[in-house]
C-alpha cells in the first residue's frame, strides 16, 4: 500500500547510508526461529520476512507460538523474533519482558490496523441512522438478548485481550452491556452467524482481518481519538468520562531477541526494513482463508511477483 | 414468626439437632436479607477483608524461579532431546511403514478385526494429511507416558508401602484431578521456559493419578500367601516387591497403563494452547479461531482416531494380562513377530533408499468435503436461527435466570410476560412457608427444610445470595452428610475462596456448573436407564459416548456457537456434551449389574415391571449412579475452563486471563477455588452414598 511503502523508503534510506561498510552476516549457520501465532495474518506476515531472510543466506525456522506465550521464548532467546504485536492488545509478558530488557521493538510491521465497532452491512436497515455512533442509544432494544436486557448487546473482545468495548460503554454513556467473546472463533461464529440470520450484531473487531473480506461489514463512526480522550475526563462527549472516543490507531511492530543484533547483524537490519502492505496482507489473507490456497504457496507467489518490494529490504544490509 | 411458632408447637425435646441446626440456619438467612442495609458485609464479603494472595504467590514464584530455575531449565533440556529425536524418527518413517507397524502391533494384541480397524483408521489420517501432525502428537505422548507410569509406579508403591505416602498421596491426587489444568501450565511455562516440553510435562503430571490409583489397588490385592511365599524363600524387601508382588499385581497395573495413555493424549491437546510443535491440538485450536467447523471436525476426527487406536491396543493387552498371568514374555521372541519386525525396518530403508516421498499435503477433497460442511451449517442457521433463538430464551427465562438471579429479578413483561408484584411475592412466601410447615408438623422436618431453602434459592438466585447465608448452608449440610471433619473441610475451603476474592466468581462458576450438572445428570441417567433396558439401543449409544469424550471439545464449540451465540446458554450446552457421559455410563452399569436372581425373585413375588425397576433395580443400582453423579460433577466443572472460551465470566475466565498474562498467582487461586468447590460437591456426594450404603447393609 501506499503509505507502507512510504514508510519502508523512509526505513531504508538511513541504513543505505551507514551500510556503506558490509554488514556482518554472523552465525549463518545457526538457525534463525520465528514465531508463528494464531492468526493467518501473522504466519504471512511471518513468512514474508523468513522467506526475505532466507533470500539473503539465512536458515529460518518457523516454531508455532501462542501470543502471549511466546514472550518468555523470545526473552530466552529460544524463539528469536515475531513479527506482528499489537500494541492494542499487547500481552502483559511482552510489557514485563520489553521493562526488563530481554526483547526490543524493532519498529512497524507496516499493517495500517484499525479497531472499532463493527456491524455487518444488514443491520444498517434496521438500525437507519447508522454508521453514526448517535444512532445506538435509541436502537438499542434491537440488540438486547436473554442476557442483557434491557440494555442491547456488544460482543467485546475476550476479557484476556482487555475490555475495550466495555470502557467506550461507559465513556460514551450507551445504554449496552458488553459482553466478553471468550475467543476469536466465537467473534468470527457471531459474524457468521448473523450474517446466515440476518440478525442485529454490534461488535468490537479488527482489520486487517479476513473476515472483513468474506462478509461485507461497516465501521461505526464513534468520535474520532485524540490524546485527551483517553486521560482528561472534561473531553469529548461525556464531560466526566474518560474512554468517550474511538479507538486510537494500534501500532503493529515487530520485537526481537535482545542479542539479535550481535548474532546476525545483517539479518537484524533486514528485519528492521521488512514492511509488508496492508492491502497485500489482506488479500493473501483471502487466499489462504477463504480459497484454501497454502501458505507457502501464496507466500511464494507474492515473493516471486514483488522482487523490488523484498530486495529493497536486504540491499541496505549487504 | 411462623416458623417460630411451629417449632414450639412441634416441641423442642422431639425435633432432632439437625431439624433445629436448619430452624435456626434459615431465620438467620431472613434476619440477613431483611438487614441488608445494616449488615450489608454480610450480603457482599468486603473488599478489605481480601488478603493478596495471588501476589504473594507470585514473588514467591519470583523468587523461586530464580533459584531452581537452573535446574528445571537443564530438566526441561533432558526431557526434549529423547523427545525431538522420536519426533525426527517419527517423521522421517514413511507413512505406510508406521501403518503397517501399528497394524501389526494390533494384530498382536488382538488379532485381525482390531488391525484391521486401526489399518483403516490411521490411512484416515495420512489421507486427510494430518500425519505430520499427528506423529508430533505421538512423538509428546511417547514421551510424558513413560514418564507419566515411572512416576505414577514409584508414587504408587510408596502410598501402599509407607504411612506417610499413604496420607500424602490420596489427597493430592484428588487436587491434581480436581485442578484445572490450565491453571497449573502458568507456573510450568514459568519454570520450564517455553515450549513443547511444558505440556510434556503437564501431561505427565495429569495422567498419572490413574496409575497410582491401579498400582496401590493391585499391590493390595495381592494374595498374602504369594507375599508370604517369597519371605520364606528368602527374598529380600526389594526381591519381593519387584520379583514377586509387582508381577501378581500386573493385571491390574495394565488397567492403568491404560487409563494413563489416554489421559496424557487428552492433556497433550489441551496442552497444545501454548503452541510450539505444530501438533494436532495446535490445528485443531487454529481452526477452532477461525470458527472453521468443517477443517476442525476433519482434525478432530484425528484425535479421536489416536485415542481410539491407542485404547483398543493397550486395553487388549490389559485384557490378554488378565487371562494368561503365567505364561513368560519370553515366549514370543524368536516367534514370527522378530520375522515381521526385521521386514517391516528392511521395508523402511528400502522406501527411503528409493526416495520416494508418500507424503499427502491438504489433499483437496478434504477441502471441498470441509467447505460442504460449513455451507451446510451456515444453512441450517438461516432456516432455523428463529427457532433456536426461541429456545435460546425459554432456556434462559426460565430455567437460567431464575438459578442465577432468582424468581426476584428474572420475572419481568419481558421474559415471562407479567411483573412479579409486590402480591405475588406475598403469594409466594406465605405458599412457601405453609407448604413447609405442613411437611414439618407430617414429621418430614427434611423435605421441609430442603423446600424452604429451594424457595429461599430461587427466589434471591445463587449469584445474588448473600455469602453468610450460603456459608451457614453449606456447613450445616457438611455437618449434617459428614460430621465434623467434613465440616472442617468445607468450612475451609470456602473460606479460602472467600478471603481470597474469589467469592463472585465462584458463585457464577458454581451457577452455570450446578445448572448444567442437574441437566447432564438428568439427561445422562435417563440414556442410561434406557441403554440398560435395551442391547440395540446401547450398542448405538456407546460409540456416540466415546466420541463425545475423546474428541476435543473446542470442536463442538463452534456449532453451538453458531446457533446460540457467545453467553452462558452455549456453555450450558459444552458442558453438557461433556458431563452427560459418565451419568449414562455408570447408570447403565448399575442397572445391568443387578443380580438377575434378585429380579427372578421379584418377578415370582408378582411384581410389575414398573415396580422391580423402582424398587427393586434402582435402589440396588444406586450406589453405581452416585458415582455416576459424582463423575458427572467432576466432568462439569473440568469443561468449566474450556467453557470460558465461549464467553463465561466465573473462574475459568480468570484462568484464561492469568493464563494469557501468565500471572502465577491468579491463576493458581482461581484454579484452586475451583478444584475446592468440586471438591465439596464430591466429599458430600461421597458421603451421601456412604450413610445409603451403610443403611443397605
Amino acid at each position: 500500500m501506499f503509505r507502507g511503502k512510504l514508510i519502508a523508503a523512509a526505513l531504508t534510506l538511513p541504513f543505505a547510508l551507514t551500510s556503506a561498510q558490509a554488514v556482518e552476516m554472523g552465525d549463518k549457520d545457526e538457525p534463525i526461529k520465528l514465531a508463528i501465532n494464531e492468526w493467518t495474518g501473522q504466519h504471512i506476515a511471518t513468512h514474508i520476512a523468513g522467506e526475505t531472510l532466507k533470500r539473503a543466506g539465512y536458515d529460518v525456522e518457523y516454531v508455532t507460538a501462542g501470543y502471549d506465550a511466546q514472550f518468555t521464548a523470545i526473552a530466552d532467546g529460544e524463539i528469536h523474533g515475531t513479527m506482528e504485536v499489537w500494541s492494542s492488545n499487547a500481552p502483559d509478558l511482552w510489557i514485563k519482558m520489553a521493562e526488563a530488557g530481554k526483547v526490543e521493538d524493532i519498529g512497524p510491521t507496516g499493517i495500517e490496523a484499525r479497531e472499532g465497532f463493527l456491524y455487518p452491512v444488514h443491520v444498517k436497515e434496521m438500525c437507519p441512522g447508522l454508521p453514526d455512533w448517535e444512532a445506538l442509544k435509541a436502537c438499542a432494544p434491537l440488540f438486547a438478548t436473554a442476557e442483557t436486557l434491557p440494555q442491547g448487546r456488544l460482543v467485546d473482545y475476550p476479557a484476556d485481550w482487555g475490555t475495550p468495548g466495555a470502557d467506550r460503554l461507559t465513556g460514551l454513556k450507551l445504554p449496552y452491556r458488553a459482553v466478553p467473546a471468550g475467543s476469536e472463533g466465537a467473534l468470527i461464529s457471531e459474524l457468521k452467524a448473523s450474517v446466515a440470520k440476518k440478525s442485529p450484531l454490534l461488535m468490537v473487531f479488527w482489520q486487517p482481518h479476513w473476515a472483513l473480506s468474506e462478509y461485507e461489514t461497516e465501521w461505526v463512526n464513534l468520535p474520532k481519538a485524540e490524546d485527551g480522550c483517553f486521560s482528561d475526563p472534561a473531553w469529548g462527549v461525556n464531560p466526566d468520562g474518560l474512554n468517550d472516543c474511538d479507538f486510537s490507531e494500534a501500532r503493529v511492530f515487530k520485537v526481537v531477541w535482545k542479542g539479535f543484533d550481535e548474532k546476525w547483524p545483517a539479518a537484524y537490519e533486514i528485519l528492521q526494513n521488512i514492511s509488508i502492505p496492508t492491502a497485500d496482507q489482506q488479500a493473501m489473507m483471502g487466499q489462504i482463508d477463504q480459497e484454501g490456497t497454502d501458505l507457502e504457496e501464496v507466500v511464494a507467489k507474492w515473493m516471486d511477483d514483488h522482487p523490488d518490494t523484498w530486495q529493497a529490504w536486504i540491499a541496505p544490509a549487504q | 414468626m411462623t416458623s417460630a411458632e411451629l417449632t414450639r408447637r412441634i416441641g423442642f425435646a422431639t425435633a432432632p439437632p439437625a431439624a433445629l441446626a436448619w430452624l435456626c440456619v434459615l431465620i438467620f438467612a431472613g434476619v440477613v436479607t431483611f438487614a441488608k442495609t445494616s449488615l450489608p458485609w454480610l450480603q457482599i464479603y468486603p473488599a478489605s477483608g481480601v488478603i493478596p494472595l495471588a501476589d504473594w504467590v507470585n514473588a514467591a514464584i519470583d523468587a523461586l524461579v530464580s533459584v531452581v530455575e537452573p535446574v528445571t531449565r537443564g530438566i526441561a533440556l533432558l526431557l526434549e532431546w529423547p523427545m525431538l529425536g522420536l519426533r525426527d524418527l517419527l517423521q522421517w518413517t514413511p507413512w505406510p511403514i508406521a501403518l503397517l507397524a501399528v497394524a501389526l502391533l494390533a494384530f498382536h494384541a488382538a488379532g485381525l478385526r482390531l488391525a484391521l480397524l486401526c489399518g483403516v483408521a490411521l490411512v484416515y489420517i495420512a489421507l486427510a494429511g494430518f500425519w505430520h501432525q499427528a506423529m508430533n502428537t505421538m512423538a509428546l505422548v511417547g514421551i510424558a507416558v513413560p514418564l507419566s507410569l515411572t512416576i505414577g509406579l514409584a508414587a504408587g508403591i510408596w502410598a501402599q508401602r509407607t504411612k506417610i505416602g499413604a496420607g500424602i498421596v490420596p489427597p493430592t491426587l484428588d487436587m491434581m484431578q480436581t485442578m484445572p489444568t490450565f491453571a497449573y501450565l502458568i507456573p510450568l511455562l514459568v519454570l520450564f521456559g517455553f515450549g513443547p516440553v511444558v505440556g510434556l510435562i503437564a501431561s505427565a503430571i495429569y495422567a498419572c493419578p490413574p496409575m497410582v490409583r491401579n498400582v496401590r489397588l493391585g499391590l493390595t490385592r495381592v494374595p498374602s500367601e504369594i507375599a508370604e511365599a517369597a519371605r520364606i524363600s528368602g527374598s529380600s524387601r526389594y526381591q519381593q516387591l519387584f520379583w514377586v508382588e509387582l508381577p501378581a499385581a500386573m493385571a491390574q497395573i495394565k488397567v492403568g497403563i491404560n487409563q494413563t495413555i489416554m489421559a496424557a493424549l487428552s492433556m497433550v491437546i489441551i496442552a497444545s494452547v501454548i503452541g510450539g510443535f505444530d501438533d494436532i491440538g495446535w490445528e485443531v485450536l487454529s481452526t477452532m479461531r477461525k470458527a472453521r467447523f468443517g477443517e476442525s471436525l476433519l482434525s478432530g476426527a484425528v484425535i479421536v482416531i489416536l485415542a481410539v487406536v491407542m485404547d483398543r491396543i493397550s486395553a487388549a493387552y490389559a485384557g490378554r494380562g488378565r487371562a494368561q498371568v503365567g505364561t513368560t514374555a519370553k515366549s514370543w521372541q524368536l516367534s514370527p513377530w522378530t520375522w515381521a519386525t526385521a521386514g517391516l525396518v528392511a521395508f523402511c530403508l528400502l522406501l527411503k533408499a528409493l526416495g520416494l516421498d508418500l507424503a499427502i499435503d491438504g489433499p483437496a477433497w478434504a477441502h471441498e468435503f470441509a467447505a460442504w460442511i460449513n455451507t451446510q451449517l451456515d444453512g441450517f442457521v438461516a432456516s432455523s436461527g428463529q427457532l433456536l433463538t426461541d429456545l435460546k430464551n425459554a432456556a434462559f427465562y426460565y430455567y437460567l435466570l431464575p438459578i442465577r438471579i432468582g424468581f426476584s429479578q428474572a420475572i419481568l413483561p419481558f421474559t415471562w410476560g407479567f411483573t412479579f408484584t409486590a402480591e405475588m411475592q406475598w403469594g409466594y412466601w406465605i405458599a412457601l412457608v405453609l407448604l413447609t410447615g405442613l411437611l414439618i408438623l407430617r414429621g418430614r422436618w427434611r423435605s421441609g427444610g430442603a423446600l424452604m431453602v429451594a424457595g429461599y434459592l430461587l427466589f434471591f438466585g445463587l449469584t445474588a445470595l448473600p455469602w453468610a447465608v450460603f456459608f451457614a448452608w453449606a456447613l450445616l449440610l457438611a455437618w449434617q452428610l459428614g460430621g465434623c471433619r467434613l465440616l472442617l473441610f468445607v468450612g475451609g475451603a470456602l473460606a479460602f475462596i472467600l478471603v481470597t476474592g474469589m467469592w463472585e466468581r465462584a458463585m457464577l462458576s458454581l451457577y452455570l456448573c450446578g445448572a448444567a450438572v442437574a441437566m447432564s445428570f438428568v439427561l445422562g441417567a435417563s440414556l442410561g436407564v434406557w441403554a440398560a433396558a435395551s442391547g440395540r439401543v446401547s450398542a448405538v449409544l456407546r460409540p456416540i459416548a466415546d466420541t463425545f469424550q475423546t474428541i476435543p471439545l473446542f470442536v463442538f464449540l463452534i456449532p453451538v456457537l453458531m446457533f446460540f451465540q457467545v453467553g452462558e446458554f452455549t456453555a450450558l450446552l459444552a458442558i453438557i456434551a461433556y458431563a452427560f457421559v459418565p451419568a449414562l455410563r455408570y447408570t447403565e452399569n448399575g442397572l445391568r449389574q443387578v443380580s438377575p436372581q434378585l429380579i427372578e425373585v421379584a418377578v415370582e413375588q408378582g411384581c410389575t415391571k414398573s415396580q422391580i425397576f423402582w424398587q427393586v433395580k434402582l435402589p440396588l443400582a444406586m450406589p453405581a449412579i452416585l458415582v455416576g453423579l459424582n463423575q458427572t460433577i467432576l466432568y462439569g466443572f473440568a469443561m468449566l475452563v474450556i467453557a470460558a472460551l465461549v464467553g463465561t465470566t466465573g473462574l475459568g475466565q480468570q484462568i484464561f486471563l492469568a493464563l494469557g498474562a501468565a500471572d502465577t498467582g491468579l491463576g493458581l487461586t482461581a484454579g484452586l477455588s475451583m478444584a475446592l468447590l468440586a471438591m465439596i460437591a464430591d466429599r458430600m456426594l461421597q458421603a451421601i452414598a456412604r450413610q445409603r450404603f451403610e443403611g443397605m447393609q
